[in-house]
């Protein structure tokens, strides 16, 4: 049973579906990417998973229970449109949004001043917001999704806006809360990222799951046989064996093939090595950002035929 | 519950800690100090900051210039109508001297007209004080003409104030005096309390409301309670504000009330000026409106009042703070505010109408109408209204009132997300659902 369990969750709205029965499994203790073009649901999955929305079919288990509005305080959620009560102190600040996820006053307060410690900010505890950076009010906005060490965490685009000294700082710490147990819902199209923290993505489009699974995995599915060979010669094309595809315009100096239909990386690489000088050879697996670009570009043309 | 109290006292806070808060509180009874003052104070420096103006008064009967005393603001100076042939003449000669001419015709008993001539201005104080003198000197120089003995006693002895008292009449048959005017009075102060408030605090928490929205706050709060927690957390921390407010309002008053109290009776006693004599006598009669005041019966419309408020405020309350909910700035919230204004402006007017005839077709209606019954209902009150009305208006008031905070709330449920696109009427109605 995964910690967080989407099953068939279906939300309409006036004049259009923004999800149309939308499943997806959340192992405990894992970074999951939610990924999907602007207006393809994720918000609304989430605000669903938050219960700011309620679905209108479908279940949303936690832990193998259905949930509660009482399961909002396991909750932390950094929302992609955030902001801060400009005129409350820091310290303030954070103690409230603590306190109204339940917390003790005392517990929220200790909390408080180990996160501003951790981030540099303890001499900005009783400032008022508006006078902080806009980098540190980020800062404060995560604090503030943390405080309460909510064992599942939805982070929507939760990088952007940051600058890459922060940016680097706050995925240091979304690994070390996964490391301390915490699961972690991430929403982006930062497809970079995906890669570097994500284990397992599910990519929603037009208000439906196109793609699901692990990173490996879904990288192994949509490879196109492409090899990159290092070699100082000139490789002539083998109709039997592979084609030759125009150069990477990163990397110039290797040649790249595609293999031909059915034809085994082994054989191909053999009979190269046989002909020509081979320095070596890396399978080419696609981005995480050309398969979205690919999974959404191919949906759209099928929903407009 | 521990979520609403953690709301309401964040929104409490938030708008007591301000620094405009203190401002307004201690700045508008400082304006309406001021407000009160100043003509006071401008009439008290114009007294001691002017010369004592040289009035001629050419008096061609010779008999009334006499009864015009010099003071320290008017030298009037007497002089025989056959002495002077020209007035004009007379004051260019006097190379500034002389700031006026009053010229008081050989016919001024029959005519009673009297001139004053000048380049300067001429003040209207001057004026009446000319005016109130001779009249009172010609009038009197008639009466004792006319030759009959005792005749400046028997018009005083006739003379009468009618006061018309008015006695209501109970159920049970005894008699309760009772002051038309102290009930109009409490009754259009508790209405205007009413209004005021209403229109206040209900600005202020549409003001919250769209403040938490442009500041994106407001998707993180509800990821933590109910957006109905939220809505009434704020309702309710504005109202205590309010009142607040008005605590401290009413402390001020006090204060400022007994000082002004004594140190007016202290001047009074020193310097009777006409000014001080005057403010004495006002509060004369403040405190014979007073007594009527403390004839009414308060208890039951103190708690009618509160009752009143209470779910007038609710009601609005609510109103302001869906309709907020559903813009995304200040400057794009009249097209929502605008019919619920109207609505409160046409409830006050309602209540001054009633004020006529407060048992009215009119007056009974609008003060069973939700809408329009906190602000009515409160120019009714100090008459009496009978038990039935009162009952059915409260009850429907707070139906009503109940229906709209859970209207408003879905209304707000939607609205909070909602960015971008501005909302329409119909839209409203569709969240409603």
């Amino acid at each position: 049973m995964a910690y967080l369990d989407i099953n068939n969750v279906v939300k309409r709205y006036e004049g259009h579906t923004a999800l149309a029965g939308v499943s997806m499994q959340v192992e405990q203790g894992c970074i999951y990417g939610l990924l999907g073009p602007n207006g393809a649901g994720k918000s609304t999955l989430i605000r669903i998973i938050n219960r700011i929305l309620a679905a209108d079919e479908g279940t949303v288990t936690l832990n193998g229970k259905q949930m509660t509005d009482d399961d909002i305080t396991h909750i932390g959620y950094l929302p992609e449109e955030r902001g801060l009560y400009k005129k409350m102190k820091v310290g303030d600040h954070i103690v409230y949004l603590g306190r109204l996820k339940g917390m003790t006053k005392a517990d929220a307060v200790a909390s408080m001043h180990w996160w501003l410690d951790r981030f540099d900010l303890k001499e900005w505890e009783n400032k008022k917001v508006e006078n902080l950076s806009k980098g540190m009010q980020q800062k404060v906005q995560f604090i503030g999704t943390v405080i309460h060490r909510p064992p599942l965490l939805i982070f929507d685009e939760p990088f952007s806006g940051f600058d890459p000294v922060n940016a680097e700082q706050l995925k240091v710490e979304i690994l070390a809360l996964r490391d301390q147990g915490s699961t972690i819902l991430f929403s982006t199209h930062n497809m970079a990222s995906v890669e570097e923290v994500c284990q397992q993505i599910t990519l929603l489009n037009h208000a439906q799951v196109v793609l699901t699974g692990s990173v490996d995995e879904v990288k192994q599915r949509h490879k196109k046989n492409i090899i990159a060979v290092q070699t100082p010669d000139v490789i002539e094309p083998n109709d039997n064996l592979f084609t030759l595809l125009p150069p990477d315009p990163v990397k110039k100096h290797d040649t790249r093939i595609k293999l031909a239909q059915g034809v085994p990386v082994r054989d191909a690489i053999n009979w190269l090595n046989e002909h020509y000088r081979l320095t070596g050879f890396t399978e080419v697996l696609p981005s995480m950002n050309e398969i979205f670009i690919e999974t959404v570009k191919s949906k759209n043309v099928e929903n407009n035929e | 519950m521990n979520k609403l109290r953690l709301i309401i006292a964040r929104e409490y806070m938030s708008i007591v800690g301000r620094k405009s808060f203190i401002f307004m509180t201690l700045g508008m009874p400082l304006l309406f100090i001021l407000i009160g003052a100043v003509p006071v104070l401008l009439a008290y420096l114009n007294d001691k900051g002017s010369d004592t103006q040289q009035i001629a008064v050419i008096d061609e009967t010779g008999r009334y210039a006499t009864a015009l005393h010099s003071d320290d603001m008017y030298n009037f100076v007497a002089l025989r109508g056959d002495t002077v042939t020209d007035a004009r003449e007379f004051y260019d000669k006097s190379n500034g001297s002389i700031d006026a001419v009053v010229i008081i015709p050989r016919d001024v008993d029959s005519t009673g007209v009297v001139d004053i001539f000048s380049e300067g201005t001429i003040t209207p104080a001057l004026v009446s004080t000319l005016r109130n003198t001779l009249t009172d000197t010609i009038e009197a120089a008639h009466l004792t003409a006319m030759g009959i003995p005792d005749i400046q006693q028997m018009i005083e002895k006739a003379h009468v104030d009618v006061d018309v008292r008015t006695i209501k009449w109970s159920e049970a048959g005894d008699e309760q005096a009772s002051s038309t005017e102290a009930a109009m009075g409490l009754g259009l102060m508790l209405s205007l309390i009413t209004y005021m408030f209403v229109l206040m605090y209900g600005a202020m928490i549409m003001n919250s409301v769209i403040e938490e929205k442009t500041n994106r706050i407001v998707e993180v709060v509800v990821s933590s309670c109910r957006p109905f927690q939220l809505m009434l957390g704020k309702i309710i921390g504005v109202g205590l504000v309010g009142l607040t407010q008005m605590a401290i309002w009413i402390i001020l008053l006090a204060i400022v009330g007994t000082v002004a109290g004594s140190v007016l009776g202290w001047t009074g006693v020193q310097a009777p000026s006409p000014e001080a004599i005057a403010k004495v006598q006002d509060m004369g009669a403040m405190q014979a409106i007073m007594q009527q005041v403390m004839s009414i019966n308060y208890v039951p419309i103190v708690l009618n009042f509160i009752l009143y408020f209470i779910g007038g405020y609710l009601l609005y309350s609510s109103l302001f703070a869906g309709l907020g909910s559903a813009v995304d700035q200040p400057s794009d919230s009249s097209q929502f505010t605008t019919p619920v204004i109207l609505i409160m402006i046409i409830a006050f007017y309602a209540g001054m109408a009633c004020m006529e005839n407060p048992s009215g077709p009119m007056a009974v209606w609008c003060s069973i109408i939700p809408f329009t019954s906190p602000v009515v209902m409160m120019i009714r009150l100090p008459f009496g209204v009978p038990f039935w009305q009162l009952a059915l208006s409260l009850a429907l008031l707070f139906g009503t009132a109940l229906a709209i905070t859970w209207l408003a709330a879905r209304i707000y449920r939607r609205g909070i997300l909602h960015y971008g696109k501005k909302a329409s009427f119909g839209d409203l109605f569709k969240w409603m659902k």
